[in-house]
């Protein structure tokens, strides 16, 4: 998660390719590492397998993981092809999935490891380009045809037990530089024990930014070319925090940025392992949760002290496994997610596709961020959320459950809900399905409508979830994902203030509790406004939630209400976020340090 | 152990579909299926080895199946290639 400061990628200044070179990205994982650097990318494959042969069971062992992988990825495109090109074009890959399996492949291989005592590599060559040629050599037209089969196959084979190699080699204490990498990827390097991942793409809500937070690893992303700009063993310093990234460092960087990682591992150690209630240093209690979606996820609850989970993004699970799960796959995580949050509750948001979340529907919108999304999508599809009310409803036995409506615009959208909840209900208790039958229901405030008229809203919801990056989104009319104009794109604009501040008095009045949960919620220079501005709990990632209680217990209620007034008579963005970082300055400069780059 | 004689009867002959579909369908059984063809046999559940076959239209192909559920991967069997494979004749 990005602080509110976007910094764009600077563009290179006068570089020889031999000094120190600062870049700034995105961090999205929080942390300092300094290492040198393992370069991965496609090339880096083929120097991994020039290693010797060990034994007759690794290499039979890197076989056969080389053979699963390549098998999961056949699968898929199986899949894909069956879904897009129709049932025939399946039937190719379909062949070759065959193929890994087959005795004359498959033992074959084996017995070459044992017999030759080869590197698995030089087996599947040696047995692979054996069938091919007498393929190849055939007369037969339609025998020739099936060389380039045995080709592809070898191919992939190959990259999988190479890719496979070149992963256990990385070395730990090293920093990753890579252009893109799967979350599955970032799994792999953390469990190698690597310092930290630095990207040319990605952002702060991709899977990959989610699971490095997880993790602990510190990342920044979006540095556009960075691996053409470092080489293998450079030392590179990244900064999570600030996004701030430095190759080849000055001695005197090194010592600043050391120093920054000092106190940054101080400071996560300082805090207790049972921590009481967030509260304000006069007492005042606000509620500090966690985003989460994922099992790598939940045990930093408890590492975090997050009081529950503040926003459960239901569509994650679906982006990542690629379809729909089904009830009683969602039953198992909304279970074990509210097992891991006990005695605290979940906050379930309903899946909130369409905008930039891709759907499986195919529908080309000229406008997806004013288009079929959220909750439009599920009245109009019933069928789509019912199976996901029914399984909430299930888990609701194991914890305080709560339901979130995505891109709440008219009234009526919550009884509508409402009423697919109570139906739901219905169909359990009349199956003598144990369930919670009233769950509380709550909306998101993300269209300005709702925030304009909340007192309306207030009435007939039970809660209130402000999602400041999408009612900034619409406030200012910027698309942070265009490049051309995110830089222009400040949460901290008066109007979208304005909005907060109109949202949380209708809740007040109405004696709702409210919520933020956008990525403001994460930012230790927003949280004294937050509060000041009356919000009762913030939800963000959880290792920045330690920044933010430490915040948090330095400030009084009197203060922050009072920093809040100031901030909203402020005529610009620019002005509040300068109020808002001299006062943590002045107040917290510890924690005031750890945002900014150390040099 | 039973046999049986079969033609290839779609117009594109036995290529990478087809022979996908005859494994995927011999492998639901216990019993060995081979195929036999111009005096040369290889093993019907590898599918390397029926994409060695190479038969075209018209060809004829002796299949043979040994084992508990003969009977059932014999029927089968010939009704895969007795479809044509479910392509264009």
């Amino acid at each position: 998660m990005p602080l509110s400061l976007l910094i764009q990628g600077a563009a290179p200044a006068d570089d020889d390719g031999e000094g120190e070179r600062t870049i700034d990205g995105i961090g999205v994982a929080p942390g300092v590492a300094i290492g040198p650097v393992y370069l991965y990318e496609a090339g880096a494959w083929q120097e991994a397998a020039n290693v010797g042969f060990e034994s007759v069971e690794a290499e039979a062992g890197r076989f056969e993981r080389a053979v699963v992988r390549s098998e999961r990825e056949l699968t898929k495109i199986v899949t894909v092809a069956q879904e897009k090109l129709g049932e025939d074009s399946g039937r190719i890959f379909d062949a070759q999935l065959l193929m890994l399996r087959d005795a004359s492949f498959y033992d074959a291989v084996l017995a070459r490891i044992r017999d030759d005592e080869v590197i698995a590599g030089e087996a599947v060559r040696a047995v692979l380009d054996r069938i091919r040629d007498r393929f190849a050599a055939s007369d037969d037209h339609a025998l020739r045809e099936r060389a380039a089969d045995f080709d592809d196959i070898r191919n992939r084979v190959i990259r999988n037990l190479q890719q496979g190699r070149a992963l256990s080699n990385i070395d730990p204490d090293h920093v990753v530089v890579a252009s893109r990498l799967t979350a599955a990827d970032v799994l792999l390097f953390s469990r190698r024990g690597v310092l930290g991942i630095v990207l040319d793409f990605g952002g702060p809500t991709s899977h990959v930014s989610i699971m490095a937070r997880a993790l602990g690893v510190p990342a920044v992303v979006s540095l556009r070319s960075l691996t053409s700009e470092v080489h293998s063993g450079d030392t590179l310093i990244i900064d999570g925090l600030s996004g701030r990234v430095v190759v080849r460092p000055t001695p005197a960087t090194l010592d600043a940025y050391r120093a920054k990682q000092a106190r940054y591992d101080a400071l996560r150690a300082e805090l207790p392992r049972d921590f009481g209630p967030a509260e304000t240093a006069d007492g005042h209690p606000v509620a500090l949760q966690a985003n989460v979606e994922f099992r790598e996820e939940f045990p930093l609850l408890r590492e975090f002290g997050a009081e529950g989970v503040g926003l459960f993004r239901t569509e994650m699970l679906f982006l990542v496994h690629g379809r729909a799960l089904d009830e009683d796959q969602q039953y198992a995580v909304y279970r074990d997610v509210l097992r891991a949050a006990a005695p605290h509750g979940v906050t379930f948001r309903l899946i909130d596709l369409g905008g930039d979340k891709g759907l499986p529907f195919s529908n080309r919108e000229a406008n997806p961020f004013l288009g079929w999304r959220g909750v439009r999508i599920l009245t109009d599809r019933p069928e789509v959320v019912r199976p996901q009310l029914r399984a909430v409803l299930r888990a609701a036995t194991e914890g305080p459950a709560r339901l979130l409506v995505p891109m709440v615009t008219f009234v009526d959208e919550i009884e509508t809900i409402r009423q697919l909840v109570a139906e739901a209900a219905a169909e359990l208790a009349a199956e003598g399905v144990p369930h919670e039958a009233h769950v509380p229901i709550g909306i998101m405030v993300e269209v300005p409508a709702v925030a304009v008229t909340a007192d309306r809203f207030a009435k007939r919801a039970d809660f209130f979830s402000i999602g400041t990056n999408d009612l900034t989104q619409f406030t200012l009319g910027i698309d942070r994902g265009n490049e051309l104009v995110a830089h222009r794109f400040r949460e901290l604009h008066p109007a979208v203030l304005e909005l907060v501040a109109r949202t949380v008095a209708a809740a007040h009045d109405a004696g709702i509790p409210v919520s933020l949960c956008g990525e403001l919620a994460g930012d230790p220079r927003v949280t004294p406004l937050l509060v000041g501005m009356g919000i009762d709990a913030l939800s963000a990632s959880p290792p920045y939630l330690r920044l933010v209680r430490r915040v948090l217990s330095t400030t009084t209620l009197p203060e922050a209400r009072a920093l809040a007034a100031e901030a909203l008579r402020q005529s610009d963005a620019d002005a509040v976020r300068t109020l808002l970082f001299n006062w943590l300055r002045d107040h917290t400069p510890d924690v005031a340090a750890m945002l900014v780059p150390a040099d | 152990m039973i046999t049986r004689e079969v033609t290839i009867r779609n117009r594109a002959g036995l290529h990478t579909r087809p022979a996908s579909m005859i494994v995927r369908e011999a492998s639901r059984f216990k019993s060995d299926f081979y195929i036999r063809k111009d005096g040369y046999e290889i093993n019907g559940k590898s599918i390397i080895g029926v994409m060695t076959l190479a038969a075209e239209q018209g060809s004829r192909l002796e299949l043979t199946f040994d084992g508990p559920d003969e009977a059932k991967a014999a029927e089968a069997l010939e009704a895969v290639f007795e479809r044509g494979f479910g392509e264009p004749i």
